[in-house]
């Protein structure tokens, strides 16, 4: 108890002054978390809605692997990844290993699930009609697409802060590819992995003091967005 | 006779490896509204989405002059006002920009819902949700209009005003009209022309009132309300006489012996089955009605005769 009390004054301290390596991993885990959160978000939900609308074989196998990606075990991921990216590796001309662009990829590949398969649940639980009707009134792939987006919204959102909140947090692959180089490629996440194995326990509760509240400032900010979001058009419809 | 704008010869349609419908032949022509009529199963909303073209047949062909716009049995509305709902209709169907407000406002004014227009969809009641995804199909003006059960899930009241406003709504002289309806009445106060289609079958095809009067075939009569049997009435052992109530009276001086086996009172009186030595028939009663068991005398005034 002693021992907690004053690691947890001295992260304190850390973070009250500004500590300029605790400033460098707040900036590089925003940096990861807003890209990768893009780059699923940017594939991911137009993939959920042509999987969630489309009517092709295979897509009920697309959807449940979607599911079951939210489940893939980062250690595996990283380490599939650091395979792909070593030298001499399929993808070892693209020297991603121990970089930062390396992190960034693997929070991507990892936060990619979530988009995905919570835009099929959100606009699967659409009422049938609403689409099928939209179809036999002559909507097209871009119109019907907005429309199961725009219905399905609350549903979406979920799964960019879930992706957000993965990427935020995840800690596994990216000390595989990314090697956790102190000072460099290290997120909030790692670098609380990082300081603990060094018994430097006063860093490591400051680093996960600063992570906890930049997701519960992250993920509350977009959940709240999302809700507000759809309120607001509620209420102004009818004025419109 | 105006050339049809939609035709289909031999339609069969199957889904999955069974087969819902049965060689289909069918014509509906400009200014006619026609319901289609049939039991649970019959196969109604497959043959209007193989109609639109949303099914593909097995065999035979849909000739289609013009568009096609079908609303489904199940109101479902995007949670918007009524106004971007029918909008959004608009826009789906390609029509310009500047042109979606007012045809939109039109359409829900046709159906008596313009004051809905501002309300978002999901505060709607089950008639007033009905009134607006109606208002889509009309709002885009089809040449072609298929509307599948537009009145399920209604109650009385909401029935009967939605059926008011719509049998108005639906004459067009330009566009034909195709309406799935589950309930007999509907089919009288809407259709010009009715269709049934039992077991897959378009069994009979004609007006109304022809149709009632004198139905082609025994299950098309059973359907219709001919609920009561005769064999051998007149001595004609090869020959089966059907009845409707309407048909059937309680007449001392009547030819035929019953014995009365059920009485369903009814809001003016009563519905009468009865067992004669010939079958059985029904009968309505508008004074008190005879007990279960007591003997009566029955007159025939009607009723349609097919060979045994």
């Amino acid at each position: 108890m002693t021992l907690l009390w004053a690691e947890l004054r001295t992260a304190i301290s850390l973070i009250a002054h500004g500590d300029p390596y605790l400033m460098q991993v707040i900036g590089f885990t925003l940096q990861v978390a807003a890209i990768s959160t893009a780059v699923a978000s940017a594939i991911g939900i137009p993939l959920g809605l042509v999987i969630g609308l489309g009517r092709f074989r295979g897509r009920e196998a697309l959807r449940i692997l979607a599911n079951a990606s939210m489940g893939l075990p980062p250690v595996v991921v990283g380490l599939v990844l650091f395979l792909l990216f070593v030298p001499a590796g399929p993808l070892g001309s693209l020297h991603l290993n121990a970089t930062r662009t390396g992190v960034i990829v693997a929070q991507s590949v990892l936060a990619l699930p979530y988009t995905v398969a919570l835009t099929v649940a959100a606009v699967r639980a659409l009422p049938r009609g609403l689409p099928d009707q939209a179809r036999l009134l002559g909507a097209g792939r871009a119109q019907l697409a907005a429309l199961a987006l725009r219905e399905a919204r609350v549903g979406v959102m979920a799964g960019v802060i879930a992706a957000l909140a993965t990427a935020l947090s995840e800690v596994a692959a990216i000390v595989i590819v990314g090697g956790n180089v102190y000072g460099y490629d290290q997120t909030l996440a790692s670098a609380a992995l990082f300081a603990s194995n060094a018994a430097m326990y006063a860093e490591a509760l400051a680093v996960g003091i600063v992570l906890l509240a930049l997701i519960l400032l992250l993920v509350g900010g977009l959940s709240l967005l999302g809700q507000f979001g759809g309120g607001i058009r509620l209420r102004l419809g009818p004025a419109a | 006779m105006s050339a049809p704008l939609l035709a289909c010869r031999g339609l069969t349609v199957a889904r999955g490896r069974r087969e819902i419908l049965h060689a289909i032949d069918l014509e509906l022509r400009p200014g006619e509204v026609v319901a289609l009529l049939g039991p649970n199963g019959a196969g109604k909303s497959t043959l209007l989405g193989a109609l639109a073209g949303a099914l593909p047949p097995v065999s035979g062909a849909v000739e289609l002059h013009g568009r096609v716009a079908v609303a489904l049995q199940s109101p479902d509305l995007a949670r918007r006002s009524v106004l971007a709902n029918v909008v959004a209709a608009l826009a789906w169907w390609g029509v310009p920009r500047p042109e979606r407000h007012p045809r939109a406002r039109a359409a829900l004014a046709t159906l008596g819902a313009e004051h809905l227009a501002a309300r978002p969809a999901s505060e709607l009641s089950g008639g007033e949700r009905r009134r607006v995804h109606l208002a889509r199909a009309i709002a885009v003006a089809p040449d072609v209009l298929m509307l599948d059960e537009p009145f399920a899930g209604l109650d009385g009241a909401a029935r009967s005003d939605l059926l008011a406003d719509v049998t108005g709504a639906l004459r067009d002289p330009a566009r034909a009209t195709l309406v799935v309806v589950h309930d007999r009445a509907e089919a009288w106060a809407l259709a010009d022309r009715l269709l049934v289609l039992i077991g897959g079958e378009l069994l009979a095809d004609g007006a109304p009132g022809e149709l009632l009067a004198a139905p082609p075939s025994p299950p098309v009569a059973r359907f219709l309300g001919y609920d009561g049997e005769l064999r051998g009435v007149d001595g004609e052992e090869s020959e089966r006489l059907l009845t409707r109530p309407g048909h059937v009276a309680l007449d001392p001086r009547g030819r035929l012996e019953a014995t009365v086996t059920r009485v369903i009172p009814t809001e003016d009186g009563a519905r009468v089955e009865l067992s004669l030595a010939q079958g059985r028939l029904s009968a309505t009663v508008d004074g008190p009605p005879p007990a279960a068991g007591a003997r009566v005398r029955v007159a025939l005034r009607g009723g349609v005769r097919f060979p045994a």
